[in-house]
Formats: structure tokens, C-alpha cells, sequence
């Protein structure tokens, strides 16, 4: 099979797969089939799905994190990187989620002197924040400087993981007015997020999928319509 | 148990109590668990950031707010909330809130007086006016939503009062005019099932009512193709299969050629044409000059653009449409916006798109009850003429009853209008020309601002009565059609913060009785909502705990009969023509005209999403974005940037006929070169917004002088040339 018959069996196949239902879907076919990289997909983890080509940085997310988790109006639990590129009238503008990433392999956990950090039974970096000292360790570890100080304190997304424990969404995704947020098991999100990809590229964008490979696999994924290299994602 | 912060924090008045209890020496530990255990009660409301009214869930424990989550049953909402609603939580804990009634002194000071002392004066000093001077010198402005129109509607009813004035002249009157002249209202759009779709500076991830975006995300995740036609690259148009920069205030001459080229094509619908509309042919014949070439010279938009667009609008036919915008491109924005918005109407006549899917609808609204007119007789609608004209014969007979307080402020300062009350509208701060509004509303003898902050408008009243924030307060049972009708209402979450404010409907009443005319408002606000609710196989009680309720609608089917004289679809209207104004459509330039010199530029606007008009720059949750993303500055492409000497960042100076400021300068290309833009919910001039003051602003209605548009009247918004210059 030609490298152009393969794309569009994938594409036919994945058609078909929309049509049937994403349940069926997903548990007929593997990820391979969607050429997904499923080395570090963790069955008991859990990962938020964000999904740029419908992000209209609204800030919901932001508002609601900062709420359900009476964080101080002034930490970023969830901020936005953006990028301008071409030239008018020719211009796109892309963005990037930044928030926790809720790395499998997750220095912040290692370093931490008190084990305020720790990872939750889904597979979230929590934090207690009644146990940080300020000591600042996990500033320097964390690969995507996520963790804010403020007042000796740090704060970022826990994965709300209390409403987790009660069935819940966390705060972000259930408000989110653009429906570019979801959230559920690491392997799922990366089926949705991989079909999400393919979807973009029928149409003739530029889409790619991240959050796979970096620090063993991530708890955010992110669809992207632009490199992950623009973001100095690592 | 261990005491996380998360739940540490959810106590009420924690830190003031925890210090107190200490003092006495009892046990503070046993004290905050007993604190934290007390019950999240989880209260259904509406929320009041915007006029969108979105159904929320209000997380109150220990009598405070914790959260707010999105309303599953109600049509706005759908379960979700944009950024303004979270935010919104701050306006009922601001510290400067309007706790008692105020009276302007002789030397221009507020002095706390007590409700009756207010009342009592405001009802002796209108009662005056009103005998003496008449009806017609008397005025209501307000942000036009279920409880206002009902109480405050009815009171100048029984008062004779015609004049009723809305935000509308600053925001979508021309929208407004346009459709109803052509299609008898303004349609519901359902752009999920479209395949093709422009929008007109309509900005959803700007200017945001919830249920829309969840519409937008379906269009974008499906086989919708999406045109976004603005100056400046917005939100939606970032996420957009193609965004077409357009010279500002030429919309219509796009809409125009793009109809001109349907017809030249012989691609429109030709039933539709024939059996449902009226005035074709004159429409037509008068389309004929207005060729893509004529456009492209206009607009900035190649001919060839608007050939494609045109045939690919008809191509995907009635599943297609150029949207009805809201304020967008012609709200209210230039000389030829209303004739923008009919030109609007008309081309998606072309396509047939009415009652289709993927077009628009005019949808059903859920049935009402209403009180018992023997034991509650309404007052009959006032025979007096309005103070602003609208409607007027001579005057503004095309205006709409939302009519016109940028005309009021000058017949104030005239002598011509006497008294008025404004309630949740700021019209001094959000209509242009601050001086005009500002020197107009401030020389009545007699103006009641009814307000939770002490607004620009407030600043200038001879009384402010301070109103309990929408947590506190209970209102009128509001019904919104759609597919589904949605029944909603405001329930009190939690208890009155200030014991000397009070609810709308409250100051309605005691107004009504020392104003001789109570016999109109014999009932409880209980029982206007029973009567409400009396289709429904529901009680008032069960309705409060519930908050939101969908309602099950016949569904449109076939073409409608329009609200037009006709019955008809009218490509040409007669009432138009009756009043002196144009009966088929045709191109009208911007008031600036088209020519620029150096260093000259037009001055657009739009919504940001994290902000609602001029209100929530005073909130510091929501004014921390524009912080952090440093969004107080004017976009300006940056190659014209670069011929000015400036840098991202730098300052400059920005200069009307009647303005001017300084302000730092965003440089993107994302920008036509002869455009400059600033979001629109800034630049608060009231010293009690304290925390506006922490950054610069500025409003870009600072620089529009007082105009008015020559069919309806509208405050032309963006007719405005600025200079710019380095600081």
C-alpha cells in the first residue's frame, strides 16, 4: 500500500468510525490504527483533551478554576501563549493552553522536601497547599514553569481532583462555553484528540496532537494548529 | 478531619471571625470545622453581567457565594457559563457598593438620606413636573429585561409617560429597523446546520451569549464554512475557515455587490422570490451598478473575493447565510447602517434561507399567563408624544421604541425635557460624546438613578437608590422561545447584604402609591409570577427551587407570514419611502467619507470576552486578565506602526475633532492598515470604580462626537477619524 493509499484508508476508516459512534469506535480499533504513539498511554490515567481550533480565549476555564478552587485572583492556574504568524491579510493566530501538564514522569513530585506534591490515584499532580513550605524546588523542576508563588505558597491545576472523586468534570471543562475541553481517561483523549487531528487535516489545516511523548506522557493534551515547537513545548 | 485550605477558605468571614473567637480564647480549630461542615446550598439564579440572562447554579455556604455553575435547563446557558458570569461573583462583594439612598447636596455632594425622605421627594418634585410641565417632559431609560419592562414599564404607563428609552441606540436599533422593514423582525439563526455562513463583524468569541458558542463549536467541528468579515482578525475570524479585512463602514457595499452578482447569476430563489416577497423587481433594477469591481474599490475586497463568496453563498442555498450580527458591523455603528442591516435581509431573501435549516428561523415563544385585569386592571398605554422623538412624525419617525438618549441629552440641555429614571443603564459612559451625555443628563431638575454602583450616570442624578445586588432579589419569571422555550427566573441566594437597599420592583411600588397611582400595582411579586406560571402544571415554589424550566414549542414550519404591512418579504418598503427614506436599498457612504490623510485613521471597537461594557473593569478578577494580558492598548498593524516610529508597547497619542488621550499600542498584522481598534469596556470615568483606576483606559466613545444617523437615529458608534502620533 502506497503512502497515499494508507492516508486515505485511515481517513475512509475513520469516517466510518464517526458514523458508527465514537463508543464503537473506540473499542473496535486501537490506537495504532490511529497512529498514535501509545507507548506511554497509561490505562489508570486520566487527562484533560484541550482543542485549540475551537478555543476562543474566553478565560472561562480561568475563572472557574480560580473560583472552585479559591486560588487568589492573581494566579494564572490557567493562562494562554499565543502566536501571531504570516502577514496581513494573510495572519493566523494560534494558541496554547498552559497549565499543569500532569506529567507522568513529574519532577515537581520528586522534588518537593514535604511530598506536598504528590499524584493522585488519576494520575494528577495534586498539591496540598496547607503542606508547602515556599521552598520554591518545584519552580526549578517543573519542565513548563506552571507553578505559581505567591506569599510563600504555591498554586497550580490539581485536575480537581476532589470533584473527580465525586463523578464529577473538573470546574474548567464543565464550563467551558467553546466545548473545547474535555476530559477522561489518558487513552481516550488521545483517540478523540488523534481523530480531532485528522479531521483539521481533511480540511487542509495544520493540526497535531501533543502531550504523548514529553515527561512519559501528559495529563493535558492538546490539539494544536500550529507546531508545538512555536510554544517551546518541550 | 484535615483542614485544607480549599475548604479553610469557604468559611464566611473567616479571618475577622477567627480573631474574634480568639480573643476569647475559644478553641479556633473546633470553631472552623464546625464552619466548614455547614451545608453548600446550591441555589438556582440568573446572571446579570450581561443582558444574555444565563441560568446559573449559585454554591452559597455560610450565607456567601462560593461558585457558580451553568444551568442545565435553560436555553442560554445549557449547562455551561463564559467568563463574565464567574467574574460577576466580585460586583455583590465590592466594598463600594450603594448601601443607602443618596441626595445630590447644593455643592454637588451626596448625603445619605432615609428611603421615605427620598421617596417622598422624588414623588413631590415628579408629581410637580408631571402636572406642570406634562407627561411628554418625563423619561425611563434602562436596560430592557423581564422585571424592569414589567414594573417600570407599567409605571410610566400609569404615569402617561410615552417616553421609554433602551441602550439600543448605542448597540443594535439599526439591526433592529432594518429587519423589521424587511422581514418583520430579526430572525434565530442555526448556524450548526449551515454549510455556508458570513459573519459581519459579528464577533461570538467577543461578544459571547453562551448557547451561541456552543453553536459556533458545532458549525466549526462540522461541514460549515465559516467567512469572517471585520477589519480586525477577532476572535471567531482566528478560528474561521477565511478572515476578509474590510475598509470599516463598507459592509454594505460588499452586501450590495455579493446581491447584485446572485441576481446578475440568476442564483436566487425563485420561489421564494415570487410567492413570499414583495418590491423584487425595483430592488434589482436599482442592484445593477453595484458590480464586484465597484466593491472592490469601496471595500478593499477583491471583486474576485466577493464573486466567490457570493456564488458559494447561493451554491450551499438555503443552508446558507450572512448573519443577522447583533451590534457587529452595523448595529449602530455608521450613517449606513440601517440600510446595511436591510441590505443584510435582503440578500438572504435571496437564498430562501427563512424557516430552512441552516438559515434562520423565527421561532415560537412559550404561552404566558398574566394577572386578572378585573382585579388587576393594567393602565392603558400613554397617548403623549416622546420627549426624544422616536417614532415622531417630523421627527424620527423610523426610530424604534427603543428610542433615542443621545437626542434626549440635548433636548435636555434645551429645557425641552424635565425629569427621568434610569435604572441598570449607564448612558452618560456608553454613548459617545461623555461631555454631551454627561452636561444633558446632569441638567434635569429632577433625575432617580436606580443602581448597585455609583455609575457615571449615578454621578450625575439628584438622587441614587441603592438597589440589592441580583443575588438578593427575586424578579419576574422571564419566557424566551426558541426550539425549546425556556421559562427562568432570579431567585434570592442569599440574604440582603445591606439592609437599607432594595429590590426594583420594591422602589416601583412605593413610588406608584405616593405618586397617587398604587391602584395599579395591588399584587405581590409572588403572585404576578403565579399568574406567569399558571399554563404550567407547576407551583411557584416548586419553580424557585428549580430556577429554569424548558418548555416544549411547535416548530416553524414553512414560510411564515412576516410582521411586515404586506404580510410579505419587502424589498420595498412603503413606510420607508413614506418618511422620506430610501424604499428599496441602495449605497449611502460612511459620515467620515473614505478619504484618509497621513497619520489618519478610523476607530473601531469591539466586546472582549471577559468584560461586559463599561461594568466589569471595576471587578478585580475580571480586570486582572486585562493585567495579564495587557489588553487596555490599540491594535494597530504594525508596518503603519513602523512608518509612525512605534514599537509594541510604546505610547501614543490618539486625537478626535473632539478628544484626545494617550494610550500604548498593540502592533499585530492581524489589522486593515487603515484601522485602529480598542476594546470597548474600559475607560471609566466615575472616581468610585476603584479598581478601573488601577490601570490606564481609555473609551473609544470618548472620541465620537454627538451624531445622529439620518433613518432611525442612532448614535453612528464608529463614525469617527482619529490621528495618531508618538507620545
Amino acid at each position: 500500500m502506497s503512502e497515499k493509499d494508507k492516508r486515505t484508508s485511515r481517513r475512509d476508516f475513520l469516517k466510518k468510525g464517526a458514523f458508527l459512534g465514537t463508543a464503537a469506535f473506540l473499542t473496535g480499533f486501537g490506537l495504532q490504527n490511529l497512529g498514535i504513539n501509545a507507548e506511554n498511554i497509561d490505562p489508570d490515567k486520566r487527562a484533560l483533551l484541550m482543542d485549540h481550533s475551537l478555543c476562543v480565549e474566553c478565560q472561562a476555564c480561568r475563572l472557574a478554576c480560580q473560583n472552585e478552587n479559591d486560588f487568589p485572583y492573581t494566579i494564572q492556574s490557567i493562562k494562554f501563549k499565543n502566536r501571531e504568524t504570516g502577514t496581513y491579510p494573510e495572519v493566523d493566530y494560534h494558541l496554547s493552553r498552559w497549565s499543569c501538564f500532569h506529567c507522568s514522569l513529574a519532577p515537581c513530585v520528586e522534588v518537593c522536601p514535604v511530598d506536598a506534591i504528590y499524584k493522585s490515584e488519576q494520575g494528577m499532580n495534586t498539591t496540598a497547599i496547607e503542606e508547602c513550605v515556599g521552598c520554591h524546588q518545584c519552580v526549578g523542576a517543573c519542565p513548563y514553569e506552571v507553578p505559581q508563588m505567591q506569599d510563600e505558597k504555591m498554586y497550580k491545576c490539581n485536575g480537581c481532583v476532589h470533584l473527580l472523586e465525586q463523578g464529577k468534570l473538573p470546574a474548567c471543562v464543565s464550563t467551558c462555553p467553546s466545548y473545547a475541553l474535555d476530559f477522561g481517561s489518558q487513552q481516550e483523549m488521545a483517540e478523540k484528540g488523534a481523530v480531532r487531528v485528522e479531521e483539521l487535516k481533511e480540511k487542509g489545516e495544520e493540526a497535531y496532537l501533543y502531550g504523548l511523548e514529553a515527561q512519559e506522557g501528559l495529563g493535558l493534551l492538546m490539539v494544536l494548529r500550529t507546531s508545538p515547537d512555536e510554544f517551546q513545548l518541550v | 478531619m484535615s483542614l485544607t485550605r480549599r475548604n479553610f477558605l469557604k468559611t464566611a468571614g473567616l479571618t475577622a471571625g477567627a480573631l474574634g473567637l480568639g480573643l476569647q480564647g475559644l478553641d479556633f480549630t473546633s470553631w472552623a470545622q464546625e464552619q466548614q461542615q455547614a451545608e453548600v446550598v446550591k441555589k438556582p439564579s440568573l446572571c446579570n453581567v450581561c443582558a444574555s440572562h444565563c441560568g446559573m447554579w449559585v454554591y452559597v455556604k455560610n450565607d456567601r457565594i462560593w461558585k457558580v455553575t451553568g444551568h442545565e435547563e435553560n436555553d442560554r446557558s445549557q449547562g455551561r457559563l463564559c467568563p463574565r458570569a464567574h467574574g460577576g461573583i466580585d460586583w455583590v462583594y465590592d466594598p463600594y457598593r450603594l448601601k443607602r439612598p443618596l441626595k445630590r447636596r447644593e455643592d454637588g455632594d451626596y448625603a445619605p438620606v432615609d428611603w421615605d425622605q427620598a421617596l417622598d421627594e422624588i414623588a413631590d418634585k415628579l408629581r410637580e413636573i408631571l402636572e406642570e410641565e406634562g407627561p411628554e417632559k418625563v423619561f425611563y431609560a434602562h436596560n430592557p429585561r423581564r422585571t424592569g419592562v414589567f414594573y417600570g414599564n407599567r409605571l410610566m404607563h400609569a404615569l402617561n409617560v410615552s417616553t421609554i428609552c433602551t441602550h439600543n441606540a448605542a448597540c443594535n436599533t439599526a439591526r433592529g429597523r432594518g429587519f423589521s422593514a424587511t422581514m418583520g423582525g430579526v430572525p434565530s439563526t442555526d448556524i450548526a446546520n449551515s454549510r455556508y455562513l458570513i459573519f459581519l463583524g459579528r464577533n461570538y468569541g467577543g461578544g459571547i451569549r453562551t448557547s451561541q458558542l456552543k453553536a459556533l463549536q458545532a458549525a466549526l467541528r462540522g461541514e460549515t464554512r465559516i467567512v469572517c468579515v471585520d477589519p480586525r482578525q477577532n476572535e471567531t475570524a482566528a478560528l474561521a475557515d477565511k478572515w476578509i479585512p474590510i475598509q470599516p463602514g463598507t459592509d454594505l457595499a460588499l452586501v450590495l455587490a455579493m446581491s447584485q452578482v446572485i441576481i446578475k447569476e440568476g442564483l436566487y430563489d425563485e420561489e421564494f422570490i415570487e410567492e413570499y416577497s414583495v418590491g423584487f423587481t425595483d430592488y434589482a433594477e436599482n442592484l445593477e451598478d453595484y458590480t464586484p469591481e465597484w466593491a472592490e474599490e469601496l471595500t478593499d475586497v477583491p471583486a474576485e473575493t466577493i464573486t466567490t463568496m457570493a456564488r458559494d453563498l447561493a451554491a450551499a442555498a438555503p443552508a446558507s447565510m450572512v448573519y443577522p450580527t447583533w451590534k457587529g458591523a452595523f448595529g449602530c455603528n455608521y450613517e449606513n447602517s440601517t440600510e446595511t442591516a436591510r441590505a443584510v435581509a435582503c440578500i438572504n431573501a435571496l437564498l430562501g434561507n427563512i424557516n430552512q435549516q441552516g438559515g434562520f428561523f423565527f421561532y415560537h415563544g412559550p404561552e404566558t399567563g398574566s394577572l386578572d385585569p378585573e382585579k388587576h386592571p393594567a393602565p392603558s398605554t400613554p397617548d403623549t408624544p416622546r420627549a426624544d422623538g422616536a417614532g415622531e412624525k417630523d421627527e424620527f419617525p423610523l426610530a424604534t421604541g427603543h428610542g433615542l438618549p443621545h437626542v434626549l441629552a440635548e433636548r435636555i440641555r434645551e429645557g425641552r425635557v424635565k425629569a427621568g429614571i434610569v435604572r441598570h443603564h449607564n448612558p452618560v459612559r456608553n454613548f459617545p460624546d461623555y461631555d454631551h451625555m454627561k452636561e444633558g443628563f446632569g441638567s434635569l431638575d429632577l433625575l432617580v438613578v436606580c443602581e448597585t454602583q455609583m455609575s457615571e450616570t449615578a454621578m450625575v442624578a439628584d438622587y441614587v437608590l441603592p438597589e440589592c445586588s441580583f443575588a438578593e432579589r427575586e424578579e419576574v419569571i422571564e419566557a424566551r422561545g426558541g426550539r425549546r422555550g425556556t421559562l427562568a427566573m432570579r431567585t434570592r441566594v442569599i440574604p440582603k447584604m445591606y439592609p437599607h437597599t432594595r429590590s426594583y420592583d420594591e422602589i416601583v411600588v412605593e413610588l406608584a402609591e405616593r405618586l397617587g397611582v398604587g391602584e395599579y400595582f395591588n399584587f405581590s411579586l409572588d403572585e404576578a409570577n403565579q399568574a406567569i406560571l399558571e399554563p404550567y402544571d407547576i407551583s411557584l415554589e416548586e419553580f424557585k427551587e428549580v430556577g429554569s424550566m424548558r418548555v416544549d414549542l411547535p416548530q416553524p414550519e414553512g414560510v411564515p407570514e412576516f410582521n411586515t404591512p404586506s404580510g410579505k418579504f419587502e424589498f420595498y418598503s412603503e413606510e420607508f419611502e413614506r418618511h422620506g427614506a430610501p424604499p428599496v436599498v441602495g449605497w449611502i457612504p460612511p459620515d467620515t467619507g473614505l478619504e484618509f490623510g497621513k497619520n489618519e485613521f478610523r476607530l473601531v471597537h469591539g466586546k472582549e470576552a471577559f468584560h461586559s461594557h463599561t461594568a466589569t473593569a471595576n471587578t478585580p478578577q475580571l480586570l486582572q486578565i486585562t493585567k495579564d494580558y495587557q489588553t487596555n492598548r490599540l491594535w494597530i498593524n504594525a508596518d503603519r506602526a513602523e512608518e509612525l516610529g512605534l514599537d509594541d508597547g510604546d505610547e501614543v497619542r490618539i486625537s478626535s475633532e473632539i478628544y484626545s488621550d494617550t494610550t500604548r499600542v498593540k502592533l499585530t498584522q492581524r489589522i486593515h492598515p487603515e484601522t485602529v481598534y480598542y476594546p470597548s469596556g474600559y475607560g471609566n470615568k466615575t472616581p468610585h470604580y476603584r479598581v478601573a483606576h488601577k490601570i490606564d483606559s481609555l473609551s473609544p466613545n470618548d472620541f465620537v462626537k454627538y451624531q445622529k444617523e439620518s433613518i432611525v437615529g442612532h448614535a453612528m458608534v464608529n463614525e469617527v477619524i482619529v490621528t495618531l502620533e508618538k507620545a
